[in-house]
């Protein structure tokens, strides 16, 4: 076979592209730091999880369910969330983890030429499946450590089909409330598919927090996404789901993989919301703790934080957060770099129980003073 | 319709009846790519002194040439599939043996590289290209003292400043730094605003409200993994204005390839808590006095660690390196176990004559490599470089293996860079 120029075969916008390394599986990394233990603080996991009514579902999967396909458009798990949430279930596409429902909403609306608008210093993968997929993405600053949404409005034009507000915002816990949401949405009108990412919605507890299964009442251009991963606890089955319109819904469903999401995962997701409110409560409060914990430790070492809604917390280092990943992990604690989210020299630490949050504690005070 | 590549290229074997073609096409081409006439001459007659050094060791061999012209500069790129065997001829300072213990030298490359601004060998797979770089010639500024400026209002960073204010931004530069810590290019502005134009180099400036440039940081790519910055240069203000440029820098390079960000001149006013150090360069200037030049560096990524290869007399070196930068490395010994190595050594070669600067890097290492390190050094020590380093990737054991035959003839390992090459680079210095 003569030899081909791979090259000439991509376009241009992947080209460009550069594509994202995910962590070498902790095993390796306890090896490569010298370590016997890991604490995972960097991807916000609900470390309180699984619920017990999963842990029943997980323990009892029967290995004769293995050669079986999954169901393809997880039939039961839309029902139990139609009932859930006062919907139908034509209203729900489940995803492999909602990073997969991104990717259906960018192909179904988007066409060569067009943008979608989200923040500069937010969850990447909106950015990235629209820049892979050969759409600009437009970002734009954080004001305040919050979405501007006068800028966003400013950016748009007419080839703007899809605006991303994660709300609350990762990394920075920010939050738009009922106000601003609903100005926002009167002001984008029907020109564009507003996407609210509510990946941390069961973790805010206020009363000016405007909830998407409400506003898609109302406007129906919304598209709400959820997941099972942070709050349920469920992010090593990959589960997350989206939630609009019917015949917005219908639209994307076009675009979007069936039997993409697993047996076992759709039944743990059904089971976690069959008595979710004492899990949801149990993890708030040990997030609560957690904050107090970590917020203490900041101001006694003088370090600056963003602390906002969500199970995670950013602090400034005084030094590069490169280096302070490592020298963490040589005291067996992981947390999330955030120079690539845009913010140099800060970390995310996910909040878990206390007796981890007190070693993290610990550890980072070891580092700062030197020891 | 315009084309975007204008370069022109020539096929050709190395033979002597050739040579008045090459000669021709570099010196017309240049001279319609808007090189000056002395210019011209110089490139012309290092292209000569290559094509000749080709006949004496390649003879026969085909060329391809390109000229080709950025907004800056000439670039005359000599490339052949070398036979393995021929590699030796690559060399700065070739020699070739004749027989009964008698060789002979070939310095085509040596006499090429004095003619150029920039010269360079290098080996793409069995390609090997020889490059010519001509700048175009710049009106030059000198220093001149001026009082510290004071800026008023909102600080702001312009992305793509207007070729007035990279000017400007230049000769404010000259006129608060050291030479030792000016960007060279800076020293004629207009060759910026069109290395800028064409992508070779990046920078900022910050202003302040009223449009007063406050700073200026610039940048380049020397490799798709790492990114080397010059600055931050402030001419008002506080640290806001460092703050401001690094930040810009970081945000910019933080959603890149590159893995590393390495200083190539790194200011006082610089952000030290935003690097790691890794120590420091000796140069020696061109009034003969000599100058500690500060490296650091910024991982881009979570480390995940690695393994390298070192010769056992740098392991120490390399395991207070690693030690220091809290870098996870499993180091493994590599030295000559008696097996059969290529009778001749190949070098490549970076020259940057204005700061008699020269980086050496390994292509084949053969027996004769001790020799070859010394011919090296004492050919470009005659010929006017004092700051000579040789540069040792340690992704690879070949390379890594040279590492005892550097400390035998005078160099000593100053820095390492991580992730500087396909893995870490250990920098030597001739000292």
């Amino acid at each position: 076979m003569s030899s081909l120029d791979f090259q000439q075969l991509v376009p241009a916008y992947i080209q460009s592209f550069e594509a994202y390394y995910p962590s070498l599986p902790d095993q390796d990394l306890m090896v490569t730091y010298g370590v016997d233990h890991l604490h995972r603080l960097n991807n916000n996991e609900n470390a309180l999880g699984p619920p017990p009514e999963v842990a029943e579902i997980v323990d009892a999967f029967p290995p004769k369910a293995v050669p079986v396909y999954p169901n393809g458009d997880c039939h039961y798990l839309r029902q139990k969330l139609a009932d859930r949430f006062n919907k139908n279930a034509k209203q729900f596409l489940v995803g492999n983890g909602s990073c997969e429902v991104i990717g259906s909403v960018i192909k179904a609306f988007c066409e060569e030429g067009d943008n979608i608008i989200t923040a500069d210093k937010t969850f990447a993968v909106y950015e990235w499946v629209a820049e892979f997929s050969g759409f600009e993405a437009r970002l734009i600053p954080l004001k305040d450590l919050g979405f501007d949404h006068r800028a966003m409005l400013d950016a748009m034009d007419e080839r703007t089909k899809v605006l991303f507000v994660c709300n609350p915002n990762n990394p920075t816990g920010t939050y738009w409330d009922k106000e601003t949401m609903d100005e926002f949405l009167d002001e984008v009108g029907n020109r564009a598919i507003v996407v609210i990412d509510e990946a941390y919605f069961e973790y805010v507890d206020k009363d000016d927090y405007p909830d998407g299964m409400e506003l898609m009442e109302r406007y129906p251009n919304v598209i709400v996404f959820r997941t099972f991963s942070k709050m349920y606890a469920l992010a090593a089955l990959r589960i997350g789901y989206l939630c609009g319109a019917d015949d917005v819904v219908d639209l994307v469903r076009r675009t979007h993989i069936v039997y993409s999401v697993n047996t076992l995962a759709q039944s743990a997701a059904v089971a976690a919301l069959s008595n979710d409110r004492p899990f949801i409560e149990a993890t708030r409060a040990m997030v609560c703790d957690a904050k107090k914990l970590i917020l203490a430790t900041c101001d006694s070492l003088g370090l600056e934080y963003i602390c906002g809604e969500g199970n995670y917390l950013m602090v400034k280092v005084p030094m590069s957060d490169t280096l302070m990943y490592r020298k963490l992990m040589k005291k067996g604690v992981m947390v999330r770099t955030m120079t690539g989210f845009r913010f140099p020299n800060w970390i995310r630490v996910s909040l878990v129980q206390q007796p981890v949050m007190e070693i993290f504690c610990q550890a980072l005070t070891e580092v700062i003073e030197g020891r | 319709m315009q084309k975007n590549d204008q370069s022109i290229l020539l096929r050709l074997f190395a033979e002597t009846r050739f040579i008045p073609l090459v000669q021709n096409m570099v010196e017309q081409g240049s001279l319609a790519f808007g090189l000056e006439q002395a210019k011209t001459l110089r490139l012309t007659m290092a292209a000569e002194e290559i094509v000749s050094h080709l006949i004496e060791t390649a003879a026969g061999v085909e060329i391809n040439l390109s000229l080709s012209a950025r907004r800056w500069c000439v670039v005359a790129d000599f490339s052949f599939v070398a036979n393995p065997s021929d590699l030796w001829a690559m060399n700065l300072v070739a020699k070739e043996n004749v027989g009964a213990e008698k060789s002979l030298d070939h310095l085509g490359l040596m006499l090429a590289s004095r003619m150029a601004d920039g010269f360079s060998v290098r080996l793409e797979g069995k390609t090997v290209h020889l490059e010519l770089r001509q700048d175009h010639a710049y009106p030059s500024i000198e220093s001149q003292s001026i009082e510290s400026g004071v800026f008023k209002g909102k600080l702001a960073i312009l992305e793509n400043p207007e070729p007035a204010l990279i000017k400007e931004a230049c000769a404010l530069v000259v006129n608060t730094y050291p030479t030792y810590l000016t960007h060279q290019a800076f020293f004629t502005p207009g060759k910026v605003v069109d290395m800028v134009a064409e992508g070779d180099l990046s920078l900022v400036i910050c202003m302040d409200e009223i449009g007063a440039i406050a700073g200026l940081i610039s940048w380049r790519s020397p490799s798709e993994k790492s990114v080397s910055f010059s600055g931050p240069y402030v001419f008002a203000g506080n640290g806001d204005v460092a703050e401001l440029l690094e930040s810009h820098l970081l945000n910019y390079v933080s959603r890149t390839k590159a893995v590393s960000l390495f200083s190539d001149l790194a200011t006082e006013d610089m952000t030290t808590q935003n690097y790691e150090s890794l120590g420091h360069l000796d140069f020696m200037q061109a009034d003969d006095q000599s100058m500690e030049l500060g490296v650091w560096f910024r991982h881009l990524r979570e480390d995940m660690g690695g393994a390298v290869w070192t010769h056992p007399s740098v392991r120490e070196f390399l395991e207070k390196a690693y030690d220091r930068l809290v870098l996870m490395r499993t180091v493994r010994d590599v030295e000559s176990a008696g097996e059969s190595l290529p009778e001749n050594s190949v070098f490549s070669a970076r020259l940057r004559p204005e700061l008699r600067e020269v980086i050496l890097t390994p292509m084949v290492v053969g027996a004769n490599v001790d020799e070859s390190v010394k011919r090296h050094v004492d050919c470009l020590i005659k010929d006017g470089y004092q700051n000579i380093f040789f540069n040792l990737d340690l992704a690879y054991g070949w390379q890594a293996s040279m590492g005892g035959v550097l400390l035998d003839s005078g160099f000593v390992p100053k820095i390492l860079l991580p992730h500087g090459g396909t893995s870490d680079v250990v920098v030597f210095q001739h000292v």
